[in-house]
């Protein structure tokens, strides 16, 4: 690292004499090695998946959910630091009762993208404070009669604080995969934005998750799906029911070539509601 | 402001933060046991909010699986104290839940299983003294044991003057039933029969049964003479064994 | 001229007499409303108001109604607002009082339970859905301590609904002063006076509302609801009922209208109104 000794990363209101901020870019090499979180966006909402390494036996399947609601119309992912998105989730979760009790509506996932990249961007300009080590892909879809247009909107959120839309996006350990899926599938004719269903959208989630935990065989995971659809979830956010999670899962085990007969590569299937 | 001209001061309608919900609340100390009881209406003017409210309520440590197996209507230990309030039951209410969280933070606090009757009374006497200027509107009645295991009972004013007395009634029928308990309880103007009124009856403990009949005769006659009074009557029994509770109908006109 | 910045704009003491300087140091608003000497500006009475909420249990539910209006003292100011409202899965509070209060409680019970739904919906670690007691409890804890700061919200609420996880109906009162209890049937306002011998009649007791049958119940709300129209000159005919059951959740109309009315003895009073005697 040519930054190391230099003096210029140890604080982050000091550029260095090449205009870098250090410390945002450490934070990004947080991002690098979190668990690979993905956002897809289909007709009429956005699908969120997560991959979570088991790190441990001891903890409860199914349990430690990661994806979370910002506010009813918004979920939200991250990979990194962990408890920054908590953090972040909450300071979401404020902005939307602060919009709501000024406007008198739910805020648009829009708005919300501006707040917090306002907010995360604040973390890179003060010497006393560290940069987010996470980068959040959130959305979801406001409904006409709540004040929105139906129309389903993603973001990704970077540590600098910048915020772009996307179709679909990857972050995390396995993003380069994701992402390259991502682009493959959205170039293709499968998806047309006005037909692309949610539970399409829920299966290919969940095949690019796997294939993105390829180059890191050895480690047990879990699946973690949640969507935020006009026809499914009435427009709120919620996690994938069982029925159409599982389905999901075998559909991405049969692409990837994990299907069930060959069992040399035993519990993949790691299900949200195995018993503890 | 301005002063003295006639009519310079705005007319100001004031919130009136209290109301008035009737019933009423007595309480007996016998030799090793008290009790505590009062009528369930609950009203305000002349309606009859519900018919069954609870102005009484036993704080008690935790039972025990064994003591629940051993007393099955039990609702309370014998360290429990019987805490009882009457007048403005929004207030009632808070006092109660007060006294409740003082009751346990005592216990954890002081590594101890109960608290005192004599301590109760105290912190009761904090807490409505510290309400001094905007006072709990109740009149507040505890019965419980003390160190000995004596009957014990406390009343209260609705700013927390308080005194351990032997009998007590508070609330809408207090007036009606007070002179009654005085002369049944207290024995005040009995006199020795074909003494000439010159040597009085020697006071001493009335029974369980005894003092139980006089809570219902008490509150059967309230209940024929006082508006607010009636609909239910909730007799609450401390003694060596433990804390229970009686229902009674009262009648609901 | 005076160069006195302190001066400047200020008419000259020569042609004018004396500056006032009490006027510069006159309280401002926010002066005004901490100092004693002047009087508080807090509710003291309510403005836009709505009329009775009536409710009663029976079997495994409950039935609630309240009327479609609000007033503006005798004018009937707005109608189509709704007082019945929906909080959590098994809940209905229903509001009878102050609209702008009521509007205020909306506002916080809408926030109490996102803030109970964001980790909490039935997939997650921590399944504990909002109870009708919980938010009587938040609400009764708001009334009284709102009254106890002398800033009434000047409502009287009525809670009702179903415990999910018992199927136990619920329901209970409170008010501006945070006085509460828990009754088989309850009414607040003109239905305290006019509803609740009607409903006393089918339910006096919890054991005997546990027998009434949802539609005796229905009757019982529907006959409140005509008797309160037919007397309480601020209610509407248009009101909301809803049946918050254990086995079907939540039924839900606001659009009912009063019926099977009759006016027949009106043709007979006479000596009010236009017609000559």
């Amino acid at each position: 690292m040519t930054s190391v000794g230099t003096g210029y990363d140890l604080s982050n209101s000091v550029f260095s004499p090449d205009g870098r901020n250090f410390q945002v870019e450490y934070a990004s090499k947080a991002v690098e090695n979190g668990s690979t979180t993905v956002g897809l966006k289909c007709k009429d909402g956005v699908v969120f998946g997560v991959e979570k390494i088991i790190t441990n036996k001891l903890l409860v399947p199914g349990k430690n959910r990661k994806i979370q609601t910002i506010e009813r119309h918004i979920g939200c992912c991250y990979s990194g630091l962990i408890p920054d998105g908590k953090h972040l989730v909450n300071r979401g979760r404020e902005e939307a009762i602060n919009f709501k009790n000024t406007y008198g509506k739910p805020i648009s996932v829009s708005a919300m993208s501006e707040r917090l990249s306002q907010y995360v961007q604040a973390y890179t300009l003060y010497n006393s404070v560290r940069p987010f080590g996470i980068s959040t892909i959130f959305g979801g879809v406001l409904k006409n009669e709540n004040g929105g247009n139906d129309k389903p909107e993603l973001f990704m959120l970077d540590p600098n604080g910048s915020c772009w839309g996307y179709k679909g996006i990857a972050t995390g350990k396995g993003r380069q995969t994701a992402k390259a899926e991502l682009e493959k599938l959205i170039t293709s004719e499968i998806y047309d934005l006005s037909a692309f269903t949610a539970r399409q959208a829920v299966q290919e989630v969940a095949r690019i998750l796997y294939l993105a935990h390829e180059d890191n065989k050895d480690k047990d995971f879990e699946l973690e799906l949640s969507w935020c659809s006009l026809s499914e979830t009435d427009g709120l956010h919620k996690f994938v029911p069982k029925d159409i999670y599982e389905e999901a899962i075998e559909h991405a085990k049969i692409e990837v070539g994990l299907a069930d007969s060959d069992d040399s590569d035993e519990d993949e299937d790691m299900e949200p509601e195995a018993e503890e | 402001m301005m002063t003295g001209q006639h009519g310079s001061q705005p007319i100001q309608h004031q919130f009136n933060p209290y109301s008035d919900n009737g019933g009423t609340l007595l309480g007996i100390a016998g030799e090793d046991f008290a009790i505590l009881a009062s009528d369930t209406r609950q009203s305000v003017d002349y309606s009859i909010n519900t018919r069954l409210s609870h102005k009484i309520k036993a704080i008690s440590p935790s039972l025990t699986a064994e003591f629940k197996a051993q007393n099955p209507k039990m609702i309370g230990t014998k360290n429990s104290i019987l805490f009882g309030t009457n007048g403005f039951s929004a207030d009632g209410d808070a006092l109660t839940r007060q006294f409740e969280e003082n009751w346990k933070w005592y216990v954890h606090d002081q590594n101890k299983s109960a608290m005192s009757m004599q301590s109760a009374a105290r912190n009761v006497q904090h807490l409505l003294y510290g309400k001094r200027f905007f006072p709990y509107y109740v009149h507040t009645i505890i019965c419980g044991l003390d160190e000995e295991g004596k009957g014990c009972l406390y009343s209260f004013d609705p700013v927390g003057s308080y005194e351990r007395e032997q009998c007590r009634v508070g609330g809408a029928g207090a007036s009606l039933i007070m002179p009654f308990l005085d002369n049944q309880v207290n024995f005040k103007n009995q006199y020795i029969p074909g003494t000439n009124s010159t040597e009085r009856r020697k006071v001493d403990y009335l029974s369980l049964d005894e003092c139980l009949k006089l809570v219902k005769d008490a509150f059967t006659s309230v209940t024929e003479r006082h508006i607010t009074v009636g609909d239910g009557l909730e007799i609450f029994i401390i003694d060596k064994n433990g804390v229970r509770c009686e229902y009674h109908d009262l009648k609901k006109d | 001229m005076n160069h006195d910045p302190y001066s400047w704009g200020r008419p000259s003491d020569s042609m004018y007499g004396e500056y006032n300087r009490e006027i510069a140091n006159a309280p401002t608003s926010m002066e005004q409303h901490t100092s004693s000497s002047n009087f508080n500006e807090h509710t003291t009475r309510p403005i836009v108001t709505g009329t009775s909420v009536v409710a009663i249990k029976y079997k495994t539910g409950v039935v609630i109604a309240a009327d479609n209006l609000a007033s503006y003292g005798s004018l009937l100011r707005f109608q189509g607002v709704e007082r019945l409202h929906k909080v959590g899965k098994t809940t209905v509070v229903g509001i009878s009082g102050d609209i702008s209060d009521m509007q205020y409680l909306v506002k916080v019970l809408d926030q109490l339970s996102m803030d109970n739904n964001y980790d909490n919906d039935e997939y997650s670690d921590n399944v504990d859905e909002l109870q009708p007691s919980y938010i009587f409890e938040y609400l009764s804890n708001l009334m009284y301590h709102r009254r106890s700061k002398m800033n009434p919200l000047w409502n009287a609420l009525v809670v009702s609904g179903v415990d999910s996880k018992t199927g136990e109906p619920f329901l209970q009162y409170v008010n501006l002063l945070g006085v509460k209890y828990a009754s088989p049937s309850i009414a607040t306002g003109f239905g305290a006076h006019l509803a609740v011998p009607l409903l006393r009649r089918l339910a006096d007791s919890e054991e005997q509302a546990a027998e009434l049958t949802l539609e005796e119940a229905k009757k019982g709300i529907r006959d409140s609801m005509r008797v309160l129209f037919y007397r309480d000159t601020r209610s509407s005919k248009n009101y909301s009922l809803a049946i918050i059951d254990k086995d079907a959740g939540i039924t839900y109309d606001n659009n009912v209208d009063v019926e099977d009315m009759s006016w027949k003895f009106a043709k007979d009073i006479k000596g009010y109104g236009t017609q000559k005697v």
